[in-house]
């Protein structure tokens, strides 16, 4: 990369080769220039900010994967807008096309810009400290003491002291140079790395996740294979045989509501008392299934997402043979009241096929003739049902949603819309049959969630905290110590330092401790007190007192000197 | 996503009134297929395998994966195992009377397992996420003879887990005669269409 850069620079282009080479060069020096914007901050700032914007129709507009229905109900309502929408993938931001250039992009921008500096730091991170400086007295730190030991062993002693200070140590002829804090980079490095750990392991996530929703009636059960899930959305490597095989049966559920008060009718707890067994022929465990509190098997998340009503109903045919005998999910349309639709299809009844729309009002009462639910327990639980017979419209294979009724080949029944409590039945007329309201059955819907990214994000998310809080908190700092013998016999050490980062202060007071520590163990006295420079943006600090050893000294810090 | 925060008490009930209808009209969609789901929900196809639309495959005889030892009981509640048909071609068929492709198909199947009789190939259904009278009428309907297992707990769909499992209703896999898996269909087959791969599998040109 920069061989071929000076290349580009160095030479002109098309002047060593012919007319071939400047074509190269061109796309080469095109290529980079690409590069280097793509890399660039703002190119992935850019790109953060378009990703954000990109997000926001899938929050206006209905999604495909989150609500289908909504977006069918907006098909219909905008029958001329919906195509051109749906061609720009809008009903599925998060997958489309578009939108994945934006990610791809970014992702690519992040490494190229992160990838680099990461080379950088790891080397930064290993280099030896620099050479002393030939005259100490002009760093931001200093002090110098003479000693009666020879400059040999005054240094050898420094460097003794700083390495048990864990310093990295560099000694040169009448120098040791001293460098500390690469923890800083070590953090730096670690928060880039992270973040490269981050991006890859939300990716992973859209690999060899999936996601997945079910509708469970109390008493049924289901295992965790494509068949039986009413949604699926796996992630791009994700096969039908690659779902972890557990199987969950719910035996109770239970609903507990406000009873009195302004928030009467509200919800207070949802409990769904599950027995599940990892995989087949495993020992089956109980589980008490609430909001917030997903059962997790194999790493798999199955979270408690909504409950309803499904009213038990039989239905006999001309025949007189029972064509339908179970529970019916309903949705429920108000929260409050639970009051909740459905549809039961009767396809093999005889004469005709037989058609439901049904209303279920968990607390029926009668406000002013007609029954509305009052309260979202089932405390009054009435079903009223309006009959169909005539073509369903299943039998040409055309898949149709088990909660609507295609009433185009229907013929409505005319019969009485007389609400019916448990046991109660309707005759339905020309002798087509009758259906009976038996009771009703709970139901719970669940999405299942398997993300195998999550684990890994969050470790790179708490590494990339902790690489940017060490990075933040630790300073390098270099000390350096040059011995020379002195006209008297003794040898003057001087002693320079200087912090490289104008991180979170302190450096001052660590050096004056430093100094004091050196001078002590080389019984020295001091020529010059160790002496700081303040930062000068800061302006001169205030005097600072350091605490080393049995003698205390006092360290006067001077304004800024001239560096 | 679609977890509720536990402090808020309506949570719960707001978001299963936009989440549960989504998750019961995919129920819809969704769980029965084969069909043109397009049709009903535009861009779903293609990205839930539920949602395939008709597809097969065929496994040559060296990569065909042994078929898992199921028992069950029937619709009509007599015990039933894949085993007892070993030696013979076995066409088993995943269906729900629920399920419009699956009555779609129907016919071709019940008229090709009378067919075929003759050649030792042998039909089975699974009867998924359905009850025992509907399941019964279904058979009445179509004329289907022979038996279907009933698996209201998806227990027989997960056996074939590690195999070739069913990833769409209705799935249709070809058995061989030493009981390996030989060929899958996701989606309605047409009289034509599994007839041809049924004699593929027998050995008879197509």
């Amino acid at each position: 990369m920069t061989a071929a850069e000076e290349d580009s620079t160095t030479r002109p282009a098309g002047v060593a080769a012919g007319q071939g080479r400047i074509a190269r060069l061109g796309v080469g020096g095109w290529l980079r220039w690409s590069w280097r914007q793509l890399t660039s901050m703002r190119t992935a700032l850019i790109l953060l900010f378009l990703l954000a914007l990109a997000s926001v129709p899938g929050s206006v507009l209905p999604q495909e994967g989150i609500d289908p229905a909504a977006v069918t109900q907006y098909y219909q309502s905008h029958p001329a807008l919906a195509p051109v929408l749906n061609r720009l993938s809008l009903f599925s931001v998060f997958a489309a096309p578009w939108f994945a250039a934006i990610y791809i992009l970014l992702f690519a921008s992040l490494a190229g810009c992160v990838l680099p500096r990461t080379i950088k730091l790891v080397g930064s991170a290993r280099q030896r400290p620099p050479r002393a400086p030939r005259n100490l007295a002009r760093l931001p730190a200093t002090a110098s003491y003479t000693t009666g030991l020879t400059p040999g062993s005054a240094l050898e002693s420094a460097a003794a002291l700083l390495g048990r200070r864990r310093f990295r140590l560099h000694a040169g002829e009448g120098w040791v140079s001293a460098e500390k804090g690469y923890l800083r980079e070590v953090g730096n490095l670690l928060f880039h790395l992270a973040l490269l750990a981050l991006l890859f392991s939300v990716g992973l996530g859209g690999i060899f996740g999936y996601k997945a929703n079910r509708l469970l009636i109390v008493g049924q059960g289901f295992a965790n294979t494509p068949t039986a899930l009413d949604v699926f959305r796996p992630g791009r490597l994700v096969g039908p045989g690659d779902l972890q095989p557990f199987s969950i049966n719910l035996q109770n559920f239970r609903a507990q509501y406000v009873t009195s008060g302004p928030e009467a009718d509200q919800p207070l707890t949802y409990n769904a008392g599950l027995s599940y067994q990892a995989q087949p022929g495993a020992r089956a465990r109980h589980y008490t299934l609430r909001v917030n509190h997903p059962l997790v098997v194999d790493g798999v998340s199955v979270y408690l997402i909504g409950h309803g009503y499904a009213p038990v109903v039989r239905v006999t045919d001309g025949t007189g043979t029972v064509r339908w005998d179970g529970p019916v999910p309903f949705i429920p349309v108000d929260q409050s009241t639970m009051t909740s639709e459905g549809v039961i299809k009767v396809p093999d009844a005889k004469p005709s096929q037989l058609g439901f729309a049904g209303v279920f009002l968990p607390s029926a009462v009668d406000v002013g003739g007609t029954l509305q639910s009052a309260f979202p327990s089932a405390l009054n639980p009435r079903l009223s049902l309006i009959g169909f017979s005539g073509n369903l419209g299943m039998n040409s294979g055309q898949a149709q949603s088990v909660y609507q009724l295609d009433t185009q080949g229907l013929r409505q029944l005319p019969i009485a819309a007389r609400p019916l409590a448990a046991g109660q039945s309707l005759r339905l007329p020309n002798g087509l049959g009758t259906v009976t309201y038996l009771g009703y059955q709970q139901w719970i819907s669940m999405a299942i969630t398997y993300d195998p990214g999550q684990l890994p994000a969050l470790v790179a998310g708490f590494a990339a905290l902790a690489g940017l809080i060490l990075s933040f908190l630790v300073r390098r700092r270099r000390v350096f110590v040059r011995a020379v013998a002195a006209a008297d016999g003794r040898t003057e050490v001087t002693v320079g330092g200087l912090a490289r980062s104008d991180a979170a202060g302190g450096f001052e007071s660590e050096f004056a401790e430093l100094a004091q520590l050196l001078r002590a163990e080389q019984h020295g006295t001091f020529g010059t007190e160790p002496q700081t420079s303040g930062e000068p943006e800061n302006g001169a600090r205030e005097a600072d007192t350091a605490a080393a050893g049995p003698d205390r000294h006092e360290v006067a810090l001077t304004g800024p000197d001239g560096e | 996503m679609s977890r509720l925060p536990a402090r808020t008490r309506s949570a719960l009930g707001a978001a299963a009134a936009t989440s549960v209808v989504a998750v019961l009209a995919a129920t819809a969609v969704a769980g029965c297929t084969g069909g043109d789901i397009g049709a009903n929900t535009p861009g779903s196809s293609g990205q839930s395998f539920v949602s395939h639309s008709y597809e097969s495959t065929f496994y040559q005889v060296g990569d065909r994966a042994m078929a898992p030892a199921v028992t069950g009981s029937t619709i009509s509640g007599q015990k039933l195992s894949l085993a007892s048909y070993r030696g013979d071609t076995i066409v088993l068929n995943f269906w729900g009377s629920w399920c419009a492709p699956c009555r779609a198909e129907a016919p071709a199947l019940g008229q090709l397992a009378r067919t075929m009789a003759s050649k030792d190939v042998r039909f089975m259904g699974v009867d998924i996420r359905d009850q025992a009278d509907s399941a019964a009428a279904f058979m009445q309907t179509f004329n289907v003879r022979y038996p279907s297992l009933n698996d209201p707990g998806d227990e027989i769909a997960l056996e074939f887990h590690s195999t070739v499992p069913p990833a769409a209703i209705p799935t249709t896999l070809i058995i061989d005669r030493s009981g390996r898996i030989a060929a899958r269909i996701f989606g309605a087959s047409s009289y034509s269409e599994l007839h041809a791969l049924i004699s593929k599998v027998i050995g008879q040109p197509a």
